[in-house]
Order: structure tokens, then sequence, then C-alpha cells
């Protein structure tokens, strides 16, 4: 593995212009380029926050601001996933004619992605700014934020782990990018985006559920490293969300939930996990990408 | 003598038929359906070597293992067994187009081909100038290369290849494209590279493009080097065989 890694290194020229190639090509077909790559989660969270706003009657102040900050760093991980995925198999007669480490391809694509969320976080700084400004009071970001890089850093190793996976396999298996689009789409509501992982905290310890079963259920939610680290984001920079436990409308407690550190700890465990892992398959296979016939 | 650019001994690569390659999920998970794994010496048991400075012609019919061949030099596959030992860094000359993005302009498919060859961009930028003028495509380069006809293409990726300052030097049928012109130019340029101690090895099918660059000739049959020998000999033999592919 130390002599990939060796070899990877000697060719992070390669890996750069990769990555800037791939950047061009993303805002190379649009006039206003970056603009509108930005635009679009924009758009997307204003629409959401009017429905969930005026149609849901969901009663959170500034909502959009926990909707970007959980949408945005899904965005990069779908994105960067649905991309690499295709990543070798579009590269194939270039990888038949000449050597170059396989890898710089998914690593590259998922790079590409990762200065684009990057960017997008600068503007969603700015929008919360903005809204400060609008309406001064408290400070818009909690003392925690400084933990973010540590929490980007960690999204990042879970989203090159399996985009080693998967761009891997979708070289062997035409089905994975479909598999993948689906497990993506699915995986967008299981994730707290649209909701707050308080709202599930309170679904899993409604009456309903057996009293010894209802912190199980819970953790098991928060198993899922993806899911977990969007609660991270929402937890570090914006405030916390009080729970509401209502019983047949009275009102029985107001309380936080404070970020749990020990799921948050395993998550991150998890996503270096998934990275070392996926390097290893993918260097394990990488040979045989190009014996397909 | 001076050592070998390119030394192989005992090379064999062989193909998994049912067993690598692309499969759906369905086909893979019936696997107790599929019949014994068959085997396929693409390349079987080759030795030869080149020495600075030669240009070697690879002839036979298709499917003989000549690309396999080549594939092997240029690190893409991973020998099944045998040994390559090349001394100096290899570029194969891209196919028309190969790792060109159509959207991207001239220049910047320049720079990735480029880099991807062995060169660091700054290296790039100083040789661009004399990239684009062997390339004759002009003020093309600053249009997206999806407007480019193929023997601008073809221009462009030789153009490409033949200043990176390899020594070793592997071009697979990719000549056979570009009006006559060009290909003289590109023929000078690869009698300059040779004079220089550069090695190429050059498949083709065309008979007077290996009479006329090739020193030598090795005429693979079934994976096996069949004939290697002086062009002349080799070529004459392989034309009475008939094995060669008609041109069009
Ligand atoms: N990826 C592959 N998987 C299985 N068989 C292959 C693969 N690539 C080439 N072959 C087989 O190896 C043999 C040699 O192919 P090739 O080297 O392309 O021949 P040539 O270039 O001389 O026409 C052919 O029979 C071809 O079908
Ligand atoms: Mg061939």
């Amino acid at each position: 593995m130390l002599s990939e890694l060796k070899e990877l290194y000697r060719y992070r020229e390669l890996l750069w212009t990769f990555v800037v190639r791939e950047l061009r090509i993303r805002y190379k077909n649009s006039v206003l380029g970056f603009f509108w790559s930005i635009l679009n989660p924009l758009i997307t969270v204003l629409v959401m926050t009017v429905v969930f706003k005026y149609v849901l009657n969901v009663r959170v102040p500034n909502y959009s601001a926990y909707l970007l900050a959980a949408y945005l760093p899904f965005m990069f991980f779908q994105l960067a996933l649905l991309d690499s995925a295709q990543s070798i198999l579009t590269q194939l007669p270039l990888l038949k004619k000449i050597y170059f480490p396989r890898e710089i391809l998914p690593i590259g694509s998922v790079i590409a992605n990762f200065l684009h969320f990057l960017l997008a976080m600068g503007v969603f700084f700015l929008y919360l700014l903005f809204v400060w400004w609008m309406n001064p009071g408290e400070n818009p970001f909690r003392a925690t934020v400084f933990w973010l890089p540590l929490l980007v850093l960690l999204q990042f190793c879970l989203t090159l782990g399996l985009a080693l996976f998967i761009s891997a396999l979708n070289t062997f298996y035409e089905d994975v990018k479909y598999l993948v689009s689906v497990g993506l789409y699915l995986l967008f509501f299981l994730c707290p985006i649209l909701y707050f992982v308080e709202q599930v905290w309170a679904a899993t310890h409604s009456p309903d559920i057996p009293a010894q079963w209802q912190d199980t259920l819970f953790t098991i939610y928060n198993l899922n490293p993806i899911g977990m680290l969007l609660v991270g984001y929402r937890k570090l920079m914006l405030d916390p969300q009080p729970i509401t436990v209502t019983r047949t409308g009275d009102v029985l407690e107001t309380h936080y939930l404070p970020l749990d550190w020990t799921m948050l700890a395993i998550a991150g465990a998890v996503s270096v996990l998934v990275m070392v892992a996926g390097y290893a398959y993918f260097n394990k296979v990488k040979w045989r990408f190009v014996e397909r016939p | 003598m001076s050592q070998p650019a390119i030394a192989v001994r005992n090379l064999v690569k062989e193909f998994d038929l049912t067993h690598s390659g692309y499969s759906s999920l369905k086909g893979n998970l019936l696997w107790w359906r599929k019949k014994r794994k068959e085997r396929l010496r693409a390349v079987d048991d080759v030795s030869f070597e080149v020495r600075p400075g030669e240009c070697v012609g690879v002839v036979g019919k298709n499917g003989a293992g000549k690309s396999t061949l080549l594939g092997l030099l240029a690190r893409v596959y991973k020998p099944t067994s045998g040994e390559i030992h090349l001394s100096g860094t290899v570029a194969p000359l891209l196919e028309l187009g190969a790792g060109f993005h159509p959207d991207l302009t001239g220049i910047e498919n320049v720079y990735f081909n480029g880099v991807i060859l062995g060169l660091t961009r700054k290296q790039v930028t100083e040789r661009l100038e004399k990239i684009i003028e062997f390339s004759e495509i002009g003020d093309y380069v600053d249009a997206p290369v999806r407007s480019y006809s193929s023997g601008m293409l073809l221009r462009l990726g030789f153009s490409v290849a033949v200043h990176v300052d390899a020594s070793i030097l592997l071009v697979d049928e990719a000549l056979a494209v570009g009006d006559i012109e060009f290909q003289k130019k590109c023929l000078a340029r690869i009698a300059e590279f040779q004079a220089n101690g550069g090695a190429i090895l050059f498949v083709s099918h065309d008979m007077d493009a290996v009479r006329r660059a090739a020193d030598r000739v090795l005429w693979m049959r079934a994976g096996k080097v069949y004939q290697d020998g002086p062009t002349e000999e080799v070529l004459s033999a392989y034309e009475r065989s008939g094995e060669n592919p008609p041109q069009d």
C-alpha cells in the first residue's frame, strides 16, 4: 500500500491537472459558470423552505440555514459518488493505451466536487452573515464551528472511500451506478436533511415504542455515518433545536439534544476505515479494468 | 554495445475469457451456470530486443497479439509471466482523440495529454509553441476540440507525443489517417527521433509505411513471434502468406 501511495504522489501533477480539467468542463458550458452551480442548491433550498414554512407549517426560525447546513454536504456526497461511478468507464479507451495510477480518476472526481463544495460552504457563510446583518442579535456562529474542518475532512474520507469502491465495481458490473443513484435517493430521506434529528429522537421515544428499545433504535439511526456527519454539521454550526414532546395536546417536556460525540466519533472512525478499505480494494482490482474485452 | 532500449524475455499475457471483464450482476450471480474458465494466450512466450535508434515494425493479422504486446510495454497490462526491461520513458501514441475532451480547447487538451505522458505543466508551457507549430492547426488551438477534423486530432496528438522527450515511442496503427504531407513530416520527425537514440515499435498494416520506416520487422502469429528479421526478408514472406488484412 505504501508503494502505491508513493506512486500516486509521483503522479500528483497529473491528479491536479485532472481536477482542473474536471472543473473546466463543468463550468465551461455556461456563461455564468460557477454561479449556476451555486444557484442550483440555493433555489432548491428556497423552494424547500417555502414549502416547509408555509405549506407544512414548520416553525423553525431560520429554517433555510438548517437546510443548507445539511443539504450542501449531502450534495457533495451525492455528486462526487455519481461522478466517480462513471470516471473509470468513460476513460477506458485512454486506460487501454497508457499507464497512470488508475485511482487518479475517481480521486480527481471527488476532489473536483470537494473544491466546489468548499466554495458553496463559503457562500453559505456569507448567507449566515447576511442573515445576522439583517437582524443582529446573537453571534451567527457557534464556537464549535472550529471543529468544522475536521468534520469536512472526515466526510471527504467517507466519500473518497465509497467513490473508490463504486468506481471499481461499476467497471465490472454495469448495474452498480443504478443501484448507487437509487441508494442515494433513498439516503436523502433517511438522513436528517429535510427534518431534524430531534424529530427522530421524538419519534423513537414515542410511547408506542417499548421503553427498552427506544435508545437502541435511535442509536441505530445514528449509525449511518453520512447521516451522523450531517447531524454534526448542523450542531457544530447552528443553534440547537428544542425538542417539544406533546402528548394529547399537552406539552410534556422541552429540552435540547446535545451533539452525541461518541456517535460522531464512530461515524468518523467508520469514514476513515471506509477510505482505507476502498483504497485497498481499488488497488487490488485496478489491473483488471483494462481486461474487459 | 549499448544497453537495449527494450528487452523482452519470455513474455506471456493470458486473458481470462470467462471471468474478466464486463458483465452484469445477474451474469455474475449465475456463476454456477458458467463453463470452466477459459484462458486465452494473447502474447505467448515472446522474446526480443530493440536497440536505441532502432525502428521496429510489427505485423500480423488481426488478433495476433500486437496491441496486447504494445499494451504490456506501455504498462497498461500486468504480464502473466516473463520480463520487460525498458531503459528510459515510454510514450504511446494515443489513439485518435483518446484523452481529448471535446468541450475543451486544443491547448487545454495539450496540457492534459502532455502531463499524462509524463511532462510537468511547466514543461508543457515551455513546449506549447513548438507543439502547436508542428501540429499546423493554427488558430484552432483555441477552439473546442469537437470542431476538429480527425486529421487535426491526429496531428495534435502526434505532436504532443513527439515533444515529450520519451526514449521509446509506441505506435499502434495510428499513422494511417492524415494527409500525405503530414505523414511525410511524421516520418521525418521519426527519423530525427531515431537519430537521437530513440527506439520505436510500431504496428501497421500499411506495408509501404513499414518498408519506409522500419529497420527490422516482427511478424506475430497467434501470440508468438513467428519471424524476426530484416524488413525486406520478413515482409516478402509475410506478403506471400496473405495474412495482411486488405487496406481500404
Ligand atoms: N481484454 C481482453 N480480454 C480478453 N481477450 C482479449 C482482450 N484483449 C485482447 N484479447 C484477445 O487477445 C488476442 C490478441 O488481441 P490484440 O492484441 O488486440 O490483437 P491485434 O492487435 O494483433 O489485432 C485477440 O484474440 C483478442 O480477442
Ligand atoms: Mg490491434
